[in-house]
Order: C-alpha cells, then sequence, then structure tokens
C-alpha cells in the first residue's frame, strides 16, 4: 500500500508539474516567461578588420544608454550589459560569430548593430532567435519586408542617396560627379542618387565606383577632373579618401572639389586622416555631410549626450558621435526595447517584441517620455507611455522602419560638427522612385 | 589618347613601389626558397616605424632608410631564429609556408593591439609636381620610381659585379655545392634577408607616402600583386620581379582608365594569368625556379 501510494504521490506531482509547466509556456495563460541574472544587448557590429571603427562607434549608444539604464535600477532589476559580437564587416565571417553568440550568450534578449555590410547575413540569423533588434544598416532590400523583430530608425541607402543629390543642388552644384566605393553600405546610394538628379535638373557628369585602400587612383582622379564637376559626391573610408583627395589635389594644380558625403563619415578616423592630408580649411569649409536629422536641442538629446560624455569610454567622441543618426537611433531602441520589457513585464525578447510598437504610439493622454527612467516611472504609476527620443518621435511603417528628416553638417575645427541645414524627409522621399 | 599617356604615367609610378617589394620577395625565395608571406607584415610594421620617426620631424627618406633597416633586421632575425631551423628539421615548405601567414597575422594584430585600428597618415607628402609627356607625377613619386631604378641597378652590379654577389647567386644555384666551394651559406642567406627585408621595409614606408593614408592591413593588401609581380616575372628571379611590378602596376592603371574601376585588379590578374598560359615560368623565369615553387 505505502508503495501505491507513494507511486500515486509521485504522479500526481508530475501532473501538478504539468499543467503549471503547460500554464506558463503557453501564450493563453496569465504567467510570462522570466529569467534571472543580468541581461546581454549584443553589439553586432565590426570590432575586427578595416572597419573595426565601426565597433567602437556602435558600441557608444549602448554604453550610453545601459549606464543610465542600470543606474535607474535596471530592468525590473535586471541589469543589462553591453556585449561585443564582432561581425569583422564581412557577411560570410559574419555567421559563425553571430552564430556562436546566439548560443552561448546567457539571456541574449535585445541586439544593435547589424550594419550593412553584414545585415544580409545577420539579420536572419538574430530574426531566427527571435531577438528583437534595432539595425543601423540602410540595405534598400529591408524598406519592404515581413520580418518579426527588426527595426530600423535611420533610413534607407537609397533615401540618403536622394538627399545627397538634394542638397549639392541646393549649394548649387548641379554637374556633379559621383564616387562610391564598392561596398555595399556605398554602392546603396547609387539608385537614389541616380532618380533624384534629373528630377532637380541636375545631371550627373561621371559616376565611378572604386576599390578601397588603393596605392593610387591618379587615373580615376583624371577622369574625374577631365569632366569639369561642380562638386563630389563622396562615399569611402578614411583611408580611401585620404588617398583620393591627396591625387586630386596634385593632378588639379591644389585645387579640390566641393564634397558632399554621409554622416557616416562624421568620425574621428575620417577627419584626422583627411585633415592630416588636405588641411583643415578644406575640411571645415568644402565637405557637407548628409544624413539623417535630429533636434540637437531636446532634452532626450541633452540626456543622451550628457551619458556619453559622463563614461570614460565613449566621453572622448561624444561631441561628434551625437550628432550622428545611427548611433542615436541605437540609443532609442535600447530605451524602447527596455521599456517593452516593462510594459510586457518579461525581458524576453519573444514575449515583449509585441510592446515594442506600443511604446512609441502616440495616444490620448499618454505620457511623453524621453529616457529610459521617466518612462520606467510613469509605467510603474500605471500610465500609458509615449517614447519620442533623440530622433524624435519614431513612426514605424508596417516594415518597422522609420525614416525621419535629413540634414547636412560640417566639421568644426576641432573635429565636431554643426548643423547647417536641413531637408525634411517627405521633400527627398518625392525624389524616389 | 591623353587619358592612355596619364595612365601610362601613372602605371610606372604605381608599378615602381610593387617592383620595390617584389624585388625582395622574390630575392627571398630565390636564395632561401621560402615562401615568406609575412613579409606584408613586415612592410605594415615599416609603415608605422615611419609614422613615428616622420611624428617626430624625421625626414620621410631618411625614415624610409631607418625603417628599411630595422625590417631588414627583424627579417635576418626572423629567418635565422625560426624559419631556418624549421627548414633544418625537414619540416615540409608548405608547411613553412604555413608558419610564415600564422607569423604574419600574429604581427598583424600586435601592430593593430599598439596603433590600434585608425587610419593613419604621414600628411601630405606629394611635394612639388612635375609635367613631362602629358602626366603630372608629384615629388615623391618622382623619388620612388628614381629610388627603384637606383635600388635595381645597384642590386644589378651587387649580384653580377661582385664576389658578395656570384656567392649568393651560388648559394641560390645550390646550396651543396656552394658549400663545399667554401661558400659560407649561412652567412649568404643573412646577407639575402638583410637586403630583402631592407627592400621590404622601404617598400612599406614608400606605400605609405604614396597612399597618404593607411592602417594595419596596408601590407597585406599590397602583398597580392607583389606577389603576383614576383610570380609574372620568375619567382626567384629580382629582374623579373622589376619588370613584373611595372607590368601589374601599368595593368591596373590602364584597367582604371578604360573599365570599371572597381575591377582594375581583376582586369590586372586577368592579364597576368594570361601571361603566365604563354610563359609558364614567367617572363625570366628559369625552369628552376618554376620547378622550386611547386616542390
Amino acid at each position: 500500500m505505502g508503495t501505491r501510494r507513494s507511486r500515486f504521490g509521485t504522479l500526481l506531482a508530475l501532473g501538478v508539474s504539468l499543467v503549471v509547466a503547460a500554464c506558463g509556456g503557453g501564450g493563453g495563460g496569465s504567467a510570462v516567461p522570466t529569467q534571472t541574472g543580468p541581461l546581454s544587448l549584443g553589439v553586432i557590429a565590426p570590432f575586427t578588420g578595416p572597419a573595426a571603427q565601426f565597433g567602437k562607434l556602435l558600441s557608444a549608444p549602448c554604453v550610453a544608454a545601459t549606464d543610465l539604464i542600470n543606474k535607474a535600477g535596471g530592468v525590473m532589476g535586471h541589469q543589462i550589459g553591453c556585449v561585443s559580437i564582432d561581425d569583422t564587416g564581412d557577411a560570410a565571417d559574419a555567421v559563425p560569430n553571430v552564430s556562436g553568440a546566439i548560443a552561448t550568450t546567457s539571456n541574449f534578449d535585445m541586439a544593435i548593430g547589424l550594419e550593412s555590410n553584414t545585415a544580409a547575413t545577420t539579420v536572419p540569423l538574430v530574426e531566427a532567435a527571435k531577438i528583437p533588434f534595432f539595425t543601423t544598416n540602410g540595405l534598400t532590400q529591408f524598406n519592404k519586408n515581413t520580418l518579426q523583430y527588426y527595426y530600423r530608425m535611420t533610413p534607407g541607402d537609397d533615401a540618403n542617396g536622394a538627399a545627397f543629390a538634394d542638397w549639392a543642388v541646393k549649394q548649387g552644384f548641379k554637374n556633379v560627379a559621383i564616387v562610391f566605393q564598392n561596398n555595399i553600405g556605398s554602392e546603396g546610394n547609387l539608385p537614389g542618387l541616380a532618380s533624384a538628379m534629373p528630377k532637380l535638373g541636375g545631371s550627373i557628369a561621371i559616376q565611378l565606383t572604386i576599390p578601397a585602400d588603393a596605392a593610387s587612383y591618379s587615373v580615376e582622379v583624371a577622369r574625374v577632373i577631365a569632366k569639369k564637376p561642380d562638386a563630389l559626391i563622396w562615399s569611402a573610408d578614411p583611408q580611401t579618401t585620404a588617398t583620393f583627395l591627396s591625387n586630386y589635389k596634385q593632378l588639379n594644380n591644389g585645387v579640390l572639389p566641393a564634397m558632399v558625403t554621409a554622416t557616416d563619415s562624421l568620425t574621428p578616423d575620417f577627419f584626422k586622416a583627411v585633415t592630416k592630408v588636405v588641411g583643415i580649411n578644406y575640411v571645415t569649409s568644402n565637405i557637407w555631410l548628409v544624413g539623417s536629422y535630429f533636434d540637437q536641442t531636446t532634452p532626450a538629446f541633452n540626456t543622451y549626450k550628457a551619458a556619453l560624455l559622463a563614461d570614460t569610454k565613449t566621453h572622448d567622441i561624444a561631441p561628434v558621435l551625437s550628432t550622428v543618426g545611427p548611433p542615436a537611433g541605437a540609443y532609442d531602441g535600447i530605451n524602447i526595447m527596455a521599456l517593452a520589457m516593462i510594459m510586457a513585464k518579461t525581458t524576453v525578447g519573444s514575449a515583449y517584441n509585441a510592446d515594442i510598437l506600443k511604446v512609441v504610439q502616440p495616444s490620448a493622454g499618454a505620457v511623453v517620455v524621453g529616457n529610459y527612467a521617466d518612462g520606467m516611472n510613469a509605467l510603474a504609476a500605471g500610465k500609458t507611455i509615449q517614447y519620442v527620443g533623440v530622433l524624435g518621435q519614431p513612426a514605424f511603417d508596417a516594415s518597422h522602419n522609420s525614416g525621419g528628416q535629413f540634414s547636412a553638417t560640417k566639421f568644426n575645427a576641432d573635429g565636431s560638427a554643426t548643423l547647417v541645414g536641413t531637408m525634411p524627409g517627405a521633400e527627398v522621399l518625392n525624389l524616389l522612385g | 589618347m591623353q587619358l592612355l599617356i596619364e595612365a601610362i604615367g601613372f602605371g610606372i609610378a604605381a608599378g615602381a613601389v610593387i617592383a620595390l617589394g617584389a624585388v625582395g620577395f622574390s630575392l627571398q625565395f630565390g636564395i632561401s626558397s621560402i615562401l615568406n608571406i609575412t613579409y606584408g607584415s613586415l612592410m605594415t610594421l615599416a609603415a608605422y616605424i615611419g609614422l613615428f620617426l616622420i611624428d617626430l620631424g624625421v625626414n620621410p627618406w631618411v625614415t624610409l632608410a631607418i625603417a628599411g633597416v630595422v625590417v631588414g633586421i627583424a627579417s635576418v632575425a626572423f629567418h635565422r631564429w625560426l624559419l631556418a631551423p624549421l627548414a633544418r628539421r625537414g619540416t615540409r615548405p608548405f608547411a613553412i609556408v604555413i608558419v610564415t601567414v600564422s607569423a604574419g597575422v600574429i604581427l598583424q594584430y600586435v601592430i593593430l593591439a599598439v596603433a590600434g585600428p585608425e587610419t593613419q597618415s604621414y600628411g601630405d607628402q606629394g611635394g612639388q609636381t612635375f609635367h613631362f609627356l602629358g602626366t603630372t607625377l608629384g615629388a615623391s613619386q618622382v623619388a620612388i620610381v628614381g629610388l627603384a631604378v637606383v635600388l635595381m641597378l645597384a642590386l644589378h652590379l651587387l649580384l653580377t659585379q661582385t664576389t658578395l654577389g656570384r656567392a649568393m647567386r651560388a648559394t641560390s644555384s645550390n646550396r651543396i655545392l656552394a658549400q663545399s666551394c667554401g661558400i659560407d651559406t649561412d652567412r649568404m642567406s643573412d646577407v639575402a634577408w638583410l637586403l630583402s627585408g631592407w627592400l621590404c621595409g622601404a617598400t612599406g614606408v614608400a606605400l605609405a607616402i604614396t597612399t597618404a593614408g593607411f592602417d594595419f592591413s596596408i601590407g597585406q593588401v599590397f602583398l597580392i600583386p607583389m606577389i603576383a609581380a614576383a610570380v609574372l616575372g620568375g619567382v626567384g628571379q629580382p629582374y623579373g620581379a622589376m619588370v613584373g611590378g611595372l607590368v601589374v602596376g601599368l595593368a591596373s592603371e590602364l584597367a582604371a582608365a578604360y573599365s570599371n574601376p572597381a575591377y582594375r585588379e581583376v582586369v590586372a590578374f586577368g592579364i597576368l594569368i594570361a601571361i603566365l598560359l604563354i610563359r609558364p615560368r614567367g617572363l625570366f623565369g628559369a625552369a628552376w625556379a618554376t620547378r622550386r615553387l611547386m616542390a
């Protein structure tokens, strides 16, 4: 008898356990999946190789956001740590690194980065792992998509290309030479440029795609000079830029063309390398950097910049970095994901993902918040929130893309940047297609 | 026509830098039968030594000479204490190549750890421009072409007109026979690695001057066209490497002039393969050189 009772007790306990487990794992129950310990925020970017600078730049918004979140007590008691995941800047090499990180990183619940050079391979991996992510890639192939965990707060490369053309024509440069490095990010701007220039009454004198890091671009420069362009629309890494401009200066009697390029070049590396070769006057007077626009006077921006300045890891690059769209979008993305976790009462990506859009949804009576702490406090008080961050009010479309406006900036003599003009998003998007 | 003339001029300038590096690479292989892939990282090392010295105010051309000496000594040490012992123990040539690849990667990442990934520059070293025959070249380019010519002539005289050069050639041709004739072949190897290391270091600085901007990958990037030039000229044949360098430089610039510049290297290497199909041993390669490479 004793044995039978014991067996019955075991079966009962097993049955109860199964029922509890079924309620916890199913979607229909009230219980939500839980985790213990700190959360991991993957920064998927190149940390080695020629594009390693991007890893450093994309780590900065992670440092700023997690500093503020952790200082506010974390997400429901969980501290967040930035985990560098090296995609090497190469789409093929990225796969084992990202797959390995997904398999081995504990509480991997959020990600940023996944830039243009590797997005084609890294985005599907992170999507399949059901980890919500805010990407900085500009690939046009993601303009329309059906991905569930994907979010982008900066425009596609084609829109950036149209913004280049818009700004060039606004400056009076109607006959431009387009020279892009042969990488997927740079070349993504071409369709937008080709579409926009004729609509703006401008023309393309010559269009060249050049390899990175050649010993000399003298022949390419000679071809450009022969077409007598008003300006150069340019996208390339700092080393390639330094070599090209050095050759241009040599072959054009010391005269360099005006340059319109992407805010991707708004980096200390670009500034230092190009200034050393062509001088500070040219860099501060004749280079315009076009990209996402955001108001740099809002409380949200001030909080972001203060956080960058406060941490020794990001202090030095804060003046420049805080003016660049993609890192700011990553910072906003982290805050949005963290607030969505509180809303969903879970840190598990597959469970809180549905609340991401609710965090930014405008609604009557919602408390507008521009940082994590304010959002957390409002949610704790039982209020509905509307996150309006550094990049302003996100407006995600059906593909989870939120484009926004465009701006042009110039370098200051100390390498920081000054806003010199803006372009409404609608104006630029009308130049496409 | 104007573009053709310009492309030839730029091709000669680019080819001179490639030739400098290719000659050193080829000389190393000729004397020791070792395909030294670490050569690329040693060029990078030289570029950063150059940066350090130029930032201290040292003249770029003095810097080139100093970096050459440092890399020359490093090359001798690398050969004497790592590669030569491996060869003596019967390590297969292919395994030695892998050792040089590994050493190159290690050196490259040590440079990255110390100097960082940022783009570096010596500043504008182009100097005064010279216009001749429809081409415009900077003073630094003219100087590098001149340096290449002088060094090639000096190397030619060394190899053909001096006892040391004849001993080096004898060592290159048949090491055992050279030893039996009383030649200190180990010393000849040291001299060859010192010379080729000097050329490697000088090329690293010349590349950094030419490109205006560089990072920790500069040596590896340019090693490929240099190996191509050496193979084209006939591996182990310094004179062939000179011509090979010029052919690679010219082909690359002409491709950039008349096709999509993004594919300039594809065209250049296509030409290289075509030439090798016609002359399998390279432009100046002897049969033994090819056999040794294949061994």
